[in-house]
């Protein structure tokens, strides 16, 4: 069967399943595998076998069956928690993830082997050691299950076959040759037989079907009244019978008395209505789009209206316009997900980061159900990721230097999120030492970038400073954080979503660090640039001012244009060159060229153009770009006059 | 038809297989305990039923609901290797099983045979 469309389910789920499997494991590290613990892990687990099974992801089914073999001994109570199996549990897990993605991405095949090899180390050292099920394949067998089968087994010896003067029926059955789990089938087989009559024995043994080697084959002796027809019916009807070989069934025997069966009433199933439907993320893409476009057309009525001066239309417009406002909100309700989703896999991060450094730090998640839009969420994750890894390498101290300064041993790092009207805040809190304000100033000023005679830093000027690429106090490069250029990233990406980031420091209490985010990133704020009779869109979280260049302090350096304002040099570019525009031949009575300053990671750029229009909030549309063509646009958006105008990307222009 | 499987994707694919041969999926459920709940609400003329769920597994499920409803006609869908815990669902008074990774043929046979 064709499961592709069912590919991206499947990764969608899979992908909270193996966020349960680390949260379990985390959990279990910690608490030595409550049966709670162990029995969820398991779970989750065993539903990722039984789907990628179904895809037909036979690495991934593989691996988390070895899993779940593993997983059963521990849920059983034969293989001890210690810190060597769980090594090899978070291993598998992260190679788990891995063959997953692959899988789906049908990308090359992760190698498994070696991590089934340990697995299978672990599962059968222990077996060999517990002598549990001896020579035969391990079974995965429930308690409850083996104490309900002893029970019957010594309530009718059934393997033994009892002598009798009726020598009974005698039933041979063969089931279809690539049956499921033939050793089931044959049990329910039997349980038609012993509904019509005693069956006395069974050859096999019941108790061997669920071994390996039944071969679907069996036969058993049963005394009754039934006959020969009815008999095969029956067994027929357990499903997947091939033959029906029945000797010595009674030739005469009296009508048994059959069953009525109660039919099940179903006239009050009265559909119960769901209350979630899942909705492909492509269609909230577009209904956000068009939503958008009805945002701009509502201008462009209002426009109208205005040229019109009727009050009936006036109240129609002011009324549409409600309703449209409406429909914006509820749409981008939908789109809304709970930052949970990217902030379930950062405790395991923080573990393994604190682990490699020798550390103890617990990390506190607050505010995970606020929503962010889903675009954002997926954006976010990896600056989040950078400032923990901060936090935990050069925030948090270790446990010696920590009791020292008289601070709890394990470190404390909080990662929240909070609404904040249209914006989320996202802060990431260390109680670590600080940054070190001195070494920052003394750096600063070594290397020149600021004033000799500065003092004291203020904690806008030391985000300024740490956010300069490859501005680092860091002495030692760490395979956890690297060479500390984390902030600068950090700040381009929030800067790149239309956030901002601040910073907040004290000595030996730490550090937090807040990213500003809007709820979404189809809608943002851009200021219009007019070129020629063209218009482009540049995003005002980048905008630091716009000036006249009638006056403006423009030279050349290096046989480049600059622009010298309140003495800074920035590099002075013509957007009308760089998209390739003929140049303007300047006539008398024209306005005077305008210049953006644009920012980005503390480097400036003067962009000059015709004229700004003014400012607005605009619709991105996602853009595929032209084959070959200038990799300047981010996007597209349409103005309100239904002028399509591109949307610059602000990092093109350095 | 009721599904009982704590992955959306199975329940998905369940329910797409039943309802491609047109059947009618009158309600999900994610754990055991939901399954009995709906069934005793629902009502519906066949119960498809994972072992491996939260709160209460699918055997002990199969347990409430026939105890509800002696007539219950419910199919098990187990993974490989379940054999023993198939068996027990049996004993519980499940009518059939199918093994995932499923083929729409062999779920439709069982659903076939256990409605008569």
């Amino acid at each position: 069967m064709d499961t592709s469309r069912y590919a991206e389910l499947f990764l969608t789920e899979s992908r909270e399943h193996l966020s349960a499997i680390n949260h379990a494991l985390l959990e279990m590290e910690q608490n030595g595998g409550t049966a709670d613990t162990v029995g969820a892990l398991f779970r989750a687990v065993h539903t990722v076998k039984g789907m990628s099974a179904t895809m037909g992801y036979h690495d991934v089914a593989d691996l988390s069956h070895e899993l779940e073999t593993l997983l059963e001994r521990v849920r059983r109570g034969d293989l001890a928690v210690t810190s060597p199996l769980m090594d090899v549990l978070f291993k598998a897990a992260d190679t788990l993830e891995s063959a997953i993605e692959n899988a789906v991405a049908d990308g090359p095949p992760v190698k498994i082997a070696k991590i089934i090899e340990r697995l299978k180390a672990i599962s059968t050292d222990t077996a060999s050691g517990n002598g549990g099920n001896g020579g035969s394949a391990p079974r995965r067998t429930s308690g409850k299950a083996a104490r309900q089968r002893a029970a019957k087994k010594a309530a009718t010896p059934l393997s033994v076959p009892t002598v009798r003067a009726d020598p009974g029926t005698i039933v041979k059955v063969t089931l279809v040759a690539d049956t499921p789990l033939p050793g089931v089938r044959a049990v329910m087989v039997l349980s038609k037989i012993r509904a019509l009559g005693q069956v006395v024995a069974v050859d096999p043994p019941e108790d061997d079907f669920g071994h390996d080697g039944f071969n679907g084959c069996f036969t058993c002796t049963m005394i009754g009244p039934a006959l020969a027809p009815e008999i095969e019916q029956a067994v027929r009807s357990a499903g997947d019978v091939d033959t029906v070989q029945i000797t010595g069934a009674p030739v005469l025997a009296a009508r048994r008395g059959t069953t009525v069966l109660q039919a099940v009433g179903n006239e009050e199933t009265g559909v119960k209505q769901q209350r979630h439907v899942r909705i492909d993320l492509r269609r909230l893409d577009s209904l956000m789009n068009l939503i958008g476009e009805l945002v701009i057309t509502r201008g462009r009525l209002f426009e109208i209206g205005r040229g019109l001066a009727d009050p009936a239309l006036d109240d129609s417009l002011a009324q549409a316009s409600r309703l449209i406002g409406d429909l914006q909100d509820e749409i981008m309700t939908c789109r809304m997900v709970p930052v949970w989703q990217v902030f379930d896999r950062f405790p395991r991060l923080v573990r393994d980061a604190a682990r490699t450094l020798g550390k103890d730090v617990t990390l506190e998640i607050e505010g995970k159900e606020i929503e962010l839009d889903r675009s954002m969420l997926d954006e976010i994750g990896d600056p989040i990721v950078h400032l923990l890894r901060n936090a935990v390498d050069h925030g948090i101290e270790t446990p010696d230097e920590r009791t020292k300064q008289g601070k709890p041993a394990v470190g404390r790092l909080t990662l929240s999120a909070a609404r904040d009207r249209s914006n989320v805040l996202i802060r990431v809190s260390d109680d670590g030492r600080g940054i070190d304000r001195g070494k920052v100033l003394r750096k600063a000023r070594d290397t020149g970038l600021i004033d000799p005679a500065t003092a004291e830093l203020t904690d806008e000027e030391l985000m300024r400073l740490i956010s300069k690429p490859g501005f680092s106090t860091a002495e030692a490069v760490t395979e956890i954080s690297g060479r500390g250029v984390g902030i600068d990233a950090v700040q381009n990406r929030v800067r790149a979503l239309g956030g901002s980031v601040d910073i907040r420091t004290a000595p030996g209490r730490g550090t937090t660090v807040t990213a500003r985010l809007p709820l979404t990133l189809a809608i943002m704020r851009a200021l219009l640039a007019r070129v020629a009779n063209e218009v482009y869109a540049i995003p005002m979280a980048h905008v630091r001012e716009t000036i006249s260049l009638d006056g403006a302090n423009v030279s050349t350096l290096q046989g480049k244009p600059v622009l010298l304002l309140r003495e800074v040099v920035m590099p002075l570019v013509r957007l009308r060159d760089v998209v390739g525009l003929p140049g303007r031949v300047i006539e008398a009575g024209d306005d005077a060229e305008q210049a953006i300053v644009v920012e980005l990671a503390d480097k400036e750029v003067a962009v000059v153009v015709d004229q700004l229009p003014g400012q607005q909030e605009i619709v991105v549309k996602q853009f595929d770009g032209v084959r070959g063509g200038l990799n300047l646009f981010t996007g597209a958006t349409i103005l309100g006059d239904g002028a399509p105008a591109l949307i610059v990307d602000v990092s093109s222009l350095f | 038809m009721l599904i009982c499987d704590d992955a959306i994707f199975m329940r998905t694919m369940v329910g797409d297989i039943l309802t491609q041969a047109g059947f009618e999926v009158v309600g999900e459920a994610e754990t055991g305990l939901q399954a009995v709940e709906k069934y005793k609400q629902l009502r519906p003329d066949l119960v498809t039923m994972d072992i491996v769920m939260p709160d209460m597994g699918g055997i002990d499920a199969v347990r409430e609901i026939t105890k509800f409803d002696a007539n219950a006609k419910i199919l098990m869908c187990s993974a490989m290797g379940q054999q023993a815990l198939v068996v027990e669902a049996i004993q519980a008074g499940a009518k059939d099983f199918v093994v995932k990774p499923f083929q729409p043929s062999r779920v439709l046979e069982a659903v076939q045979r256990v409605l008569g």
